[in-house]
């Protein structure tokens, strides 16, 4: 496999992740434009314990997990309470901050005679622990793509669960929810501290994938790109994101022949997708057609 | 099997600092759009690091993943450590130029560089306080 498909489908994987968090929260019936805050705390988090402490990749990852999930809790206990283009706009206010904060952390230490470690607006250079360990780019690949397939499965099992029907209901009418004995703030704080945990452990590899992060990596674009990711691929199944990143990935890279103006194409296919299918290419009612003659055929 | 073999390794793994590739960047400007003409100085310990093989990529930091550049490979240049390599940008403004290493050193290195029509120099940001 070349370079390029290498990095692009090491993209696709490492992205997935903030698309599958972003999908939960929308699943819980919230927008979230702040999810690449918890992929840079998760970003920041795990480089900065493989780098200048090194803690190997997996407990450095279930370290990161923690404090995005921690921080995405935080950021849920006051924003959660509104609701709608509210909770959007809050949300977005928060990834802000947290990329000033990013902006303002300083924290390097002399490792091997080099500074390392995070360097305020000049980023995070250095997070070479997967080349020092010398795991191959088609190992890291793979890595990526279990972890994606464990989460994806679990998430799976979570939406045939009595779990999924309550994250759907509470979605969907949180009023006839909480009728229903369900607690929808406890169940939606959970929900988001979930999601940012996601997003954390995708950042934790797009870091070491890169080798290099700063703060301009956690920026709206990516906020817009994560919620686009579910929107385009659908809301029906958990499979939905994984489809949007790689169309939205795809369609980018595949409409380079229209050079500078490929943007532009890009922005109006998806605008085109959206007007067709308002829901994405994996709805609710696609996945439940396609569920219901799968049944018929047993 | 491999990926728990491999969970494996990367739980047992201790950290080995090797010291890494450092490089430089200089361009030139070929007179077409976007086009530079680049010559790469990779060094180890402060020794030229000849024999690698380079392949170059760039995305632009202020538009991540809108503005990218297909990653080319290196041609070695006329002196040990040095290589070769002709970007084919979409604008002016600051790259992160992505170098990964291959063959004596494994490693990958992140060089912010302006680029416009006088060729490239690092790139130069403001610190927030």
């Amino acid at each position: 496999m070349d370079d390029f498909t290498l990095g692009l489908l090491t993209n696709v994987g490492l992205f997935s992740f903030l698309a599958l968090s972003a999908y939960l929260l929308l699943l819980a019936g919230e927008m979230s434009f702040g999810q690449q805050a918890f992929f840079g705390v998760g970003a920041y988090a795990g480089g900065i314990l493989t780098t200048l402490y090194g803690v190997p990749l997996p407990l450095a990852a279930l370290a990161a997990m923690g404090l995005g999930a921690l921080a995405a809790f935080l950021v849920g206990l006051p924003t959660l309470r509104l609701k709608g283009l509210y909770f959007a706009m809050a949300t977005l206010a928060a990834a802000e901050i947290a990329r000033l904060l990013f902006e303002l952390l300083h924290f390097q230490r002399e490792i091997e005679g080099e500074l390392a470690g995070p360097d305020g607006t000049q980023g995070f250079r250095g997070i070479r622990w997967i080349f020092e360990q010398g795991i191959e780019a088609q190992e890291f690949l793979l890595l990526t793509y279990a972890l994606l397939a464990l989460v994806l499965a679990a998430l799976l099992l979570v939406e045939r669960s009595r779990l999924g029907v309550t994250l759907r209901s509470v979605g969907e009418d949180p009023e006839l929810a909480a009728a229903l004995g369900v607690n929808v703030n406890r169940f939606k704080l959970g929900v988001a501290a979930s999601a940012g945990a996601l997003a954390a452990l995708g950042g934790v590899l797009f870091a070491h994938h890169n080798t290099f992060i700063e703060p301009r990596n956690f920026d709206i674009m990516l906020g817009v790109h994560s919620l686009a990711y579910a929107l385009i691929g659908g809301l029906g199944t958990a499979l939905g994101p994984l489809l949007g990143v790689a169309l939205d990935i795809g369609v980018l890279e595949g409409s380079r022949i229209f050079g500078g103006a490929r943007m532009i194409v890009f922005g109006g296919l998806v605008a085109v997708l959206l007007v067709l299918r308002p829901r994405g290419l994996l709805d609710e009612a696609l996945v439940h057609c396609i569920t219901s003659r799968a049944l018929q055929r047993r | 099997m491999r990926v728990v073999v491999l969970v494996l390794a990367l739980l047992s793994a201790a950290p080995v600092l090797a010291q890494g590739a450092r490089a430089e960047l200089a361009c030139r400007f070929t007179g077409t759009d976007f086009v530079y003409d680049c010559l790469i100085r990779l060094t180890r310990a402060g020794q030229p690091l000849g024999g690698a093989q380079v392949v170059v990529g760039a995305d632009m930091p202020s538009m991540p993943m809108a503005h990218n550049m297909a990653p080319v490979k290196a041609t070695p240049g006329r002196q040990s450590g040095e290589y070769e390599a002709r970007l084919d940008l979409e604008m002016t403004g600051e790259w992160a130029i992505k170098l990964r290493l291959s063959g004596p050193v494994r490693d990958q290195l992140v060089l912010h560089y302006e680029f416009d029509e006088q060729g490239a120099r690092p790139a130069k940001r403001k610190a927030r306080r």
